[in-house]
């Protein structure tokens, strides 16, 4: 330990300053933290407004179906990834599988803890059991799968469809108990980033296929269309969305908000992820092509099933990172569109008339950051698994 | 240019006739911007015929194979494969593709899939075989090249030699009528390259048609029914092995043999 202190931060008598200069910088700025998190950060506008925070003006009595959505998805999650077994050689101790188990959703369960703290209801912790209930039975379920020949019978398609229906049915219940426009805070975030993504993975890697077409009018409107949407500010286009389209709809059948914001995201984002795309498409030698020419696979064949694979797999960073800048830009759509979403709702608590004039933005926005640092920090952590799993870098 | 050609490349060891010829080139010109790789080939490869093709590099032999199969555009000339003109048609380009196998320098095998989807990929997606029969196959000619045992491992996992033999069962999977090899040793270890050439050499004992482009000299004399010697983009050369190597009459033949034996 000694020699460790010796080597590593006090080699030479520079080494020793900037050890003595930025450990303090780092203790100052922990301590500030802790300072603000433990004594000084007055939370009670947090837990006041939580709902708020969380879920914007989402009826009350049909709130049962958020908490059943996310409990559904979670069984869903679990079923359909968890509780694989593992090659022998790489099966672990209980204990090591432990700590990574905590490494990978110790963030989550903080977090939801801390939600549970600030909530301090009966139907939080409710809601917390049903969680934990729907990980172990889903994983459950999926061991099962793995090992009992009967299950294995089902084809996976019906069985993954079979998983599907708790969840898209609650999801749907949820969406036709109330309209869209009437979420808000983190609720609504989480949704335009979820939709936006899911939408935008496929446009991109057409845009980026488009981009390479030996066709030059498919060539030119993608490479248009990438180049003019990069060239545009996000904010300006959330600022387009909200006011232009009524020059060419009439108001009363023009859609809504949410359905602007997440058209305008879903763009955006497909328009930077094709770039990425096409350079993990360039990554790829080209002796693969010919590989597959030579095996006599159609110009589709060679793209679908060699090169894109490939491609995707090569930029599973730099596609999670535009995801998780997605993710955060949702904020904007507050200030673009008058979504009440969690940053706008931060702002609005801080006015009610307890909290007026006191201060209380820092509180708001600390817990605002919080949510989106752990939520960014999952996806980033989930991305590195999953490189891993699929091996980049080792073949 | 040379005064003459010493050998007719277009005549096939055995006295076989024309009827015989499964890859006919006739004044097969490449060029590459201003330089001209192959000048006027006149070339033919009987079935079950073994043609060993050597050469200086930037001599045209990669070239000249990599024609045969259109992963090069032929800029004048006729090339006939199996009865199949090459032409702009894709249906005749892919027709051409499924009847010729090729094994490249670098493997060129697919990183992402297991050695068995490997091997299996091209009677699935080209022949549309059902998935349980493809991969029956697929195993099949992994024991032959003599490693069944790597089927579910990635690329990355064998040898440079267990790739070039998986490489070689993949390309067999498509029951070509001609297998073409570039340079299938030039990227290997050298205690790799006998393994390669031994599963090479079982497809020739066994009456497959072969064009092997190859710096392995050795392997030519025991194999080939002919061998080939290029420059500059011309057929300089061609004879049985006994003739070519012990007996050479080109200049430009003598030349490279004696820099390279």
């Amino acid at each position: 330990m000694k020699l460790w202190i010796r080597r590593n931060l006090f080699r030479t008598w520079w080494d020793g300053v900037l050890t003595v200069v930025f450990g303090a910088l780092a203790a100052w700025v922990i301590w500030s933290l802790a300072e603000f998190v433990f004594v000084t950060g007055r939370w009670s506008i947090i837990e006041v407004n939580l709902k708020l925070l969380l879920v914007g003006q989402f009826p009350e009595e049909s709130l049962w179906l958020i908490d059943g959505s996310v409990i559904a998805i979670a069984f869903w999650l679990a079923a359909a990834l968890g509780g694989k077994p593992q090659a022998a050689e790489d099966r672990q101790s209980w204990g090591a599988r432990l700590g990574d188990t905590l490494q990978r959703f110790g963030l989550l369960v903080a977090l939801g803890v801390l939600l549970i703290v600030l909530a301090g209801t009966e139907a939080s912790l409710g809601i917390a059991a049903g969680l934990v209930g729907a990980i172990v039975v889903g994983r459950a379920v999926n061991a099962a799968r793995n090992r009992w020949a009967p299950i294995q019978r089902i084809p996976a398609i019906i069985w993954h469809l079979a998983l599907l229906i708790a969840p898209v049915a609650l999801i749907s219940l949820t969406l036709m108990q109330s309209d869209v426009q009437l979420w808000g805070g983190f609720l609504i975030n989480f949704y335009i980033a979820i939709i936006s993504i899911v939408l935008c993975f496929p446009l991109g890697v057409l845009l980026a296929l488009g981009r390479k077409s030996t066709l030059p009018i498919v060539r030119l409107i993608s490479t248009t269309y990438i180049e003019l949407i990069r060239g545009a500010p996000l904010f300006v286009l959330l600022l387009l969305a909200g006011v232009a389209l009524e020059f060419f709809i009439p108001s009363e059948v023009a859609p809504g908000s949410v359905f602007r914001a997440v058209t305008v995201f879903t763009l955006f984002t497909a328009a930077y992820l094709a770039e990425i795309v096409r350079g993990g498409l360039q990554s790829i030698p080209k002796g693969q092509i010919e590989a597959g020419k030579a095996l006599g696979l159609s110009t589709v064949k060679i793209t679908f099933l060699i090169t894109l694979p490939q491609a995707l797999r090569n930029v599973i960073p730099a596609q999670i990172g535009q995801f998780i800048s997605l993710f955060k830009d949702t904020t904007l759509a507050g200030a673009a569109l008058s979504i009440v979403e969690v940053l706008k709702v931060s702002e609005a608590i801080t006015k009610q008339d307890d909290f007026l004039g006191q201060g209380y933005i820092y509180e708001a926005l600390a817990f605002v950051s919080l949510l989106f640092w752990v939520g960014s920090y999952v996806m980033s952590r989930e991305s590195q698994r999953l490189e891993k799993r699929l091996g980049v870098g080792q073949r | 240019m040379s005064k003459k050609v010493f050998t007719d490349a277009t005549k096939m060891s055995g006295g076989r006739g024309d009827a015989d010829a499964i890859v006919v080139m006739e004044g097969v010109v490449k060029r590459f911007k201003d330089f001209e790789a192959l000048k006027k080939i006149d070339f033919k490869v009987g079935t079950q015929e073994v043609v060993v093709i050597i050469g200086p590099s930037g001599s045209g032999k990669s070239t000249l194979i990599r024609c045969i199969n259109r992963l090069e555009e032929h800029d004048g000339g006729r090339i006939i494969v199996d009865g199949t003109e090459l032409t702009m048609d894709i249906r005749n380009i892919q027709e051409i593709r499924r009847e010729t196998g090729m094994v490249f320098q670098n493997f060129n095998l697919f990183p992402h899939l297991t050695v068995l989807t490997n091997v299996a990929m091209g009677p699935r997606q080209v022949r549309n075989m059902p998935k349980a029969q493809a991969e029956a196959l697929a195993l099949e000619l992994l024991t032959r090249v003599k490693i069944p045992e790597q089927a579910d491992k990635f690329p990355s996992q064998l040898s440079g030699g267990q790739q070039q033999r998986v490489a070689i069962a993949r390309a067999l999977a498509m029951k070509p009528k001609v297998m073409l090899f570039d340079e299938p040793t030039s990227a290997l270890d050298p205690e790799m390259i006998n393994e390669v050439l031994d599963a090479i050499k079982e497809l020739a004992a066994e009456g497959m048609t072969l064009v092997v482009v190859t710096h392995e000299m050795g392997f030519a004399r025991e194999v080939a029914d002919r061998v080939v010697f290029m420059a500059d983009g011309e057929i300089v050369e061609v004879g049985t092995p006994a003739e070519l190597f012990d007996n050479p009459q080109e200049e430009r033949t003598k030349k490279f043999l004696s820099q390279i034996l």
